[in-house]
């Protein structure tokens, strides 16, 4: 078995430096669709050759990097990482595929996109926090570009914003690392930066204050990545201003660095903080308070992108519920939650470039009955809003099935202030739908157009997929629970729950 | 002559030239103490490499007068441009860096 | 066999549904024939199991799904009558859409969605297990929606169908809650190997649940019904959920005849039956199923009395017939035990008949004399002569009109009056007779308003000078063939009972039945009903058709009981505006942006981080002099002392 990993990691990598390179669109364009889909192809392989019945890395790999600090490039998969790099390979195609049209500086665009793909694949690939800091940093800059130049009026401020707040939140976690790493050190006088070791010495820590404070530091740098309740304010402006594409994968894939953060590092580590109880509470009010949070805050939108923002606040929210649960099936309808939630959103911030594009506005009471010229557009934006509003048959509710019944089991007060938010959200999803979509035409907006055939293809690759996983949770929810149910093993030895 | 004696006029050389830096307002005479204290670095490189028998210091202080060179050749060039611009190389007017 | 081919129930309308929303417009009718085959191949295998099962099997098919959940066919003698009315009556209304939809541009959208629609109630019936149930029970709300804004240009339709998904929805987050609920509970008998799963049954089928009611702890079972409960008021527009149903109206009247009748509506009360055996271990929960359901049924008649849309009429009627459905099996099924369901069932189907058969004629006329108003019609009984006939013979059901003690009368007489005397026996057995009560003054309402609807559309002068004529034969013949269901599907009632009686046995699950010998009802009893339903046909004939009294002082804004009927008890007002736009959206929502803004980005994260960042920047670079002695000044300072230090540090000679 060659080196998969890497190849899929290496490939799109030469991509974006192509694409920089290039002089056409054209060129850019089609080296980003196909190194992409090369990478695509990759992820397919590997999982079909996945084994959801064992909860151990597969198909590792280690390369010696530096030595002297026991920093290695180790990749390998598990029933965390997988769906989520099958996920980044399906997003970041059908993106570019979506973004077909980009005439601004198209091959620097086509390059960043292609660098975010690179840097989420290593994200949740990498074994060595080393490396995983790193490409958890590589992932901002080409995001913080694609903001910053494609970007809307207020740009400047948006990816400025959007850099400081998930950059302060790196550096707090990468504190944490280095403590996890000088403990490491005192307990066998080696370097090293392996994840699973740094992690298994950390029930070593004497000071129970001390390890609160890693904790709480990683769970820091974690929540502003999701973004949780209320360190989110940086999410629906970067939203707002971003182009479409970035959008699309700042919310489909770089909120999940946030919640598979969750499920690899604290998880683990939580039964043996020094007082596990507390923190679970605190991550479940977080994630109640995102849920309710952000649904609310979605009814009081005016632009429609800041409400789909703020719904995948909300929808984040149900990741860090079930997560603090601590029920095996809660904790992978969680990682579920995630997945789901990458290819929903999609379409959702889709639907909104396309009617910005054509309607010069996402201002929902400027539009208008926009369902009349735009059928194709009316048809899969609909489909999406009602996956996100968790309607059977699609992803998202099988996924906040799982949460909500099972977290009853540990969490049953929070599961039920959760169940409010669920009218709420079905409100501002329809709510928005009848006004922008439906209802008489507004005059004012001219003539509008359709979505071009690419977009129109693009979402609606994105809605089988979602109908897809939606009728047919298994093959991705077999391997998440495998390791959901490994995790949590230590949970209940440790008597954190009963 | 010993070492020490070495170090000792490399030190006095040192210090003169950080004296200069210090108390001199014009941007020549502030080179050329800067040369001053490069020269007694040199000074120190060399001794140390004739005592200790190894060459490797005398490669340093070679590249360093080098260094040395091309250093005071950029630093008269932005001088001269100053003066072009500003009518005086007095350091105390030149502080548009501050704040 | 025909069980062999059960999914397909549900298949061949989803895969019409699919063939029509892409292909319809390239076929006649705008591929009307894919779905109207589709749904009559249901009614075929639908019949045939029904042919092959009894009179006592089930036919059970499961597959495993997710997280220990499973797909599955339950098709017990409940399921395969409603299987067979649904699908009947959906093919009607579709064959006559043919017709009524024929001018409209969008018919493959239509027929595509209506398919979808009759699929997924269809699904609805026939799950084995409450989270299939509830999947293609909100499938069942999602069409709705989409049916009910099919014509999403009007603003008032779009309103309608996001009120009555957001309406139902309240009801389903209730029902998820007690799916919740259920699955713990459940879950923590077997963990504590109190119970244990038979092979090859799953955690959430219903027999999985029948089988464990008993070691359920009584409180929790009783929140669980309740909850299920309010899935049912949401889907079948009990009070106070019951909002939705009138303003669905804005849809086609095909639409709104398959949600009144075969499908959805309908689905509320189904879930109180399929789950019975819950209710019946819960008796707290079915007398809150008993006020509500007959609580609603006087509640919206009267409403109906007042409505002056053809349509809006119909639809109080069908909450208060709903109602009617509920109050069977909350007093019935405190009485008589398992034998609610069927009284219940009856009239749900008998009532599908009539009141599809009413909607399909409304239909008729309102294609005929383009209005829904019923003051602008009239006269129309020489135009429309099958169709005022048929709507009569619906009326007339509806009322219950039948003679008593010889059994003859309309498919509502029996059913009906069936559901009266039921609430009678539990009020002399409980000395509770406030159901009872309710239903009786509902039933002459009911007679008042449908009667009133017929006289004012039918008899009289016209009051339009609009050219009205009959409809075309494939609109008339549905209206036919329900007509002769709603006069004689009464006569299969002791059938009907009996078939039903067993249902939950043939599941190994036994009702107790309340001990007592039943007791022929006293005689006014029996003819209460139907004295107050022609009572009701004689005060309509008088005003409506004699013009025997003056209503103008009656129906005025001056009367404070009309303007709270015609506003509909200021529901509207509270519901959508009050609670919807006011509270949640101009309270919560927007104090929580300015929370987002002003509190959290503003003084958090502007005044407080960053301004004290700032300051702080402020304060350092005053350091910055520019003046490079200054920094060469303190560079030396800096080295010396860290001379310093090191030597203190280590020493040294």
């Amino acid at each position: 078995m060659a080196a998969l990993i890497s190849l899929m990691i290496a490939i799109p990598l030469i991509g974006a430096f192509i694409a920089f390179l290039t002089r056409t669109r054209e060129q850019a364009r089609s080296i980003a669709l196909l190194t992409s889909g090369i990478s695509l192809v990759i992820s397919l392989i590997l999982f079909s050759r996945f084994d959801s019945s064992i909860s151990t890395i597969q198909f590792g790999e280690s390369y010696p990097w530096i030595a002297s600090l026991g920093v290695s490039l180790k990749f390998g998969l598990d029933g965390i990482g997988m769906p989520l790099v099958l996920l980044s390979n399906l997003v970041i195609p059908l993106t570019v595929l979506f973004a077909w049209g980009e005439t601004k500086e198209a091959n620097k665009f086509y390059g960043l996109i292609l660098l975010e793909l690179v840097g989420v694949l290593g994200v949740f690939t990498s074994l060595d926090f080393f490396v995983f800091y790193i490409f958890w940093e590589i992932v901002l800059i080409p995001m913080y570009f694609l903001i910053s130049i494609w970007g809307g009026p207020r740009k400047d401020y948006s990816a400025i914003k959007f850099f400081i707040y998930t950059h302060v939140a790196s550096l707090v976690m990468l504190l944490a690392i280095f403590s996890l790493y000088w403990n490491t050190y005192q307990i066998t006088n080696t370097f090293n930066f392996d994840m699973f070791t740094l992690l298994k010495n950390y029930s070593l820590i004497e000071s129970s204050i001390f390890k609160d404070a890693i904790f709480l530091a990683l769970l820091f740098g974690f929540l502003v990545k999701m973004p949780a309740v209320p360190f989110h304010t940086w999410l629906p402006d970067a939203h707002v201003e971003a182009p479409t594409a970035g959008s699309v994968i700042l919310a489909a894939l770089l909120l999940k660095m946030g919640g598979y953060g969750l499920f690899r590092v604290i998880l683990p580590i939580l039964p043996y903080s020094g007082s596990p109880g507390k923190l679970i509470s605190l991550m479940a009010i977080i994630g109640v308070l995102s849920i309710l949070y952000g649904t609310f805050l979605a009814l009081a939108q005016r632009d429609l992108k800041k409400m789909v923002a703020y719904s995948s606040i909300s929808h984040m929210g149900y990741v860090t519920l079930g997560a603090a649960a601590l029920v095996p099936l809660s904790v992978s309808g969680a990682m579920y939650q995630q997945f789901s939630h990458g290819l929903i959103t999609a379409v959702l911030f889709m639907s909104c470039g396309v009617i910005q594009h054509s309607a010069g506005t996402r201002i929902i009471h400027d539009l208008g009955g926009i369902a009349k010229h735009m059928p194709k557009l009316a048809f899969l934006m609909l489909a999406g809003f009602l996956a996100s509003l968790g309607l059977p048959g699609m992803s998202g509710f099988i996924a906040e099935f799982l949460i909500l019944v099972n977290s009853y089991f540990t969490l049953p007060t929070f599961v039920i202030l959760a169940l409010f938010g669920i009218v709420f959200t079905a409100g501002y999803h329809l709510w928005a739908m009848q006004r922008a979509v439906f209802g008489t035409y507004n005059e004012k907006l001219g003539h509008i157009h359709d979505g071009a055939d690419y977009e129109v293809l693009s979402m609606a690759i994105f809605i089988l997929l979602i109908i897809f996983f939606g009728l047919n949770p298994n093959p991705v929810l077999n391997m998440m629970t495998t390791n959901a149910e490994q995790l949590l093993k230590f949970v209940v030895l440790r008597g954190v729950i009963t | 002559m010993s070492l020490y004696t070495y170090l000792l006029i490399s030190a006095i050389i040192f210090v003169i030239g950080a004296y200069g830096i210090i108390t001199q307002r014009s941007g020549i005479k502030i080179l050329m103490c800067i040369e001053l204290m490069l020269n007694s670095a040199n000074l120190n490189l060399v001794a140390f490499s004739s005592f200790n028998g190894n060459a490797t210091g005398q490669v340093f202080a070679i590249f360093s007068i080098a260094i040395a060179a091309a250093e005071a050749a950029i630093g008269f060039a932005i001088l001269v441009a100053l003066f072009r611009v500003r009518d005086t190389i007095n350091l105390d007017n030149i502080n548009i860096l501050r704040w | 066999m025909f069980s062999d081919f059960a999914a397909l129930i549900v298949l061949l309308p989803v895969i019409a549904f699919v063939l029509t929303l892409f292909l319809g417009k390239k076929l006649p009718h705008g591929g009307a024939y894919l779905p109207i085959a589709a749904i009559a191949g249901s009614f075929i295998i639908s019949l045939g199991i029904f042919l092959q099962i009894y009179p006592e099997g089930i036919v059970q098919q499961s597959i495993p799904w997710f997280a220990g959940m499973n797909l599955g066919i339950l098709i017990d003698p409940l399921a395969v009558v409603m299987l067979m009315m649904v699908s009947f009556v959906s093919m009607l209304i579709h064959i006559y859409a043919v017709g009524y939809m024929s001018h409209d541009p969008a018919r493959p959208r239509y027929f595509a969605e209506t398919s979808l629609f009759t699929a997924a109630m269809l699904s609805v019936v026939l799950s084995d297990n409450i989270l299939q149930f509830f999947i293609s029970w909100e499938l069942v709300g999602l069409c709705s929606f989409l049916l009910i804004g099919f014509w999403y240009h009007k603003p008032s339709a779009a309103a309608a169908a996001k009120k009555a998904f957001l309406v139902t929805r309240v009801g389903d987050v209730l029902f998820l809650a007690g799916i919740v609920l259920l699955y713990v509970n459940m879950s923590d008998i077997i963990t504590s190997r109190a119970f244990s799963l038979a092979p090859g049954n799953f955690i959430l089928q219903f027999k999985s649940m029948f089988d464990a009611i008993p070691l359920i702890d009584k409180t929790q079972l009783t929140y669980i019904t309740l909850l299920f409960f309010g899935g049912a008021v949401g889907k079948s527009g009990q009070f106070p959920l019951h909002g939705w149903l009138p303003d669905a109206m804005e849809g086609p009247t095909t639409v709104s005849a398959l949600i009144h009748a075969a499908t959805m509506v309908t689905a509320g009360v189904y879930l109180v039956a399929r789950t019975f055996p819950m209710f019946v271990a819960a008796p707290d929960s079915l007398l809150v199923v008993a006020y509500v359901g007959g609580f609603t049924a006087l509640f919206a008649a009267t409403m109906g009395l007042v409505m002056n849309d053809i349509k809006r009429v119909l639809a109080y009627s069908t909450v208060s017939q709903l109602g009617y459905m509920m109050l069977a099996l909350g007093t019935a099924g405190a009485v008589v035990g398992a034998k609610a369901v069927g009284i219940s069932m009856f009239h749900l189907i008998s009532h599908a008949f009539f009141k599809a058969l009413l909607f399909l004629c409304a239909g008729s006329v309102i294609h005929a004399v383009g209005t829904n108003d019923i003051r602008e019609m009239g006269g129309l009984f020489g135009k429309m002569k099958i169709t005022a006939t048929t709507m009569m013979i619906a009326a007339l059901a509806l009322a219950g009109i039948g003679i008593p003690f010889i059994n003859i009368g309309t498919a509502g007489f029996f059913s009906k009056d069936a559901i009266i005397e039921g609430a009678f026996e539990y009020g002399e057995k409980t000395g509770d007779l406030i159901p009872y009560g309710f239903a009786v003054i509902a039933a002459l309402l009911t007679s008042i308003y449908i009667f009133r609807l017929w006289f004012m559309a039918f008899t009289g002068t016209p009051r339009s000078e609009r050219h009205s004529h009959e409809s075309p034969g494939v609109m008339t013949g549905p209206l036919m063939i329900l007509a002769v269901f709603a006069l004689f599907f009464g006569f299969s009632q002791t059938g009907f009972y009996h078939y039903l009686e067993t249902n939950f046995e043939l599941m190994g699950v036994s009702i107790a039945a309340h001990e007592g010998e039943a007791v022929p009802p006293p005689i006014i009893v029996v003819l209460l009903p139907v004295i107050v339903g022609v009572l009701g046909f004689l005060i309509s004939y008088a005003i409506y058709h004699k013009r025997m009294l003056d209503m103008s002082k009656l129906i005025s804004s001056q009367n404070p009981l009309y303007k709270l009927l015609l506003n509909r008890y200021y529901e509207p007002k509270i519901g959508a505006d009050l609670i919807g736009v006011k509270l949640t959206h101009n309270v919560v929502a927007q104090s929580g942006e300015f929370v987002d803004r002003k509190i959290i980005d503003g003084l958090v994260i502007d005044n407080i981080i960053s301004n004290t960042l700032f300051q702080l920047g402020e304060v350092v670079r005053k350091l910055q002099t520019g003046v490079v002695q200054n920094y060469a000044s303190v560079t030396l300072l800096g080295i010396g002392l860290l001379l310093v230090l090191l030597r203190i540090k280590f020493g040294g000679t």
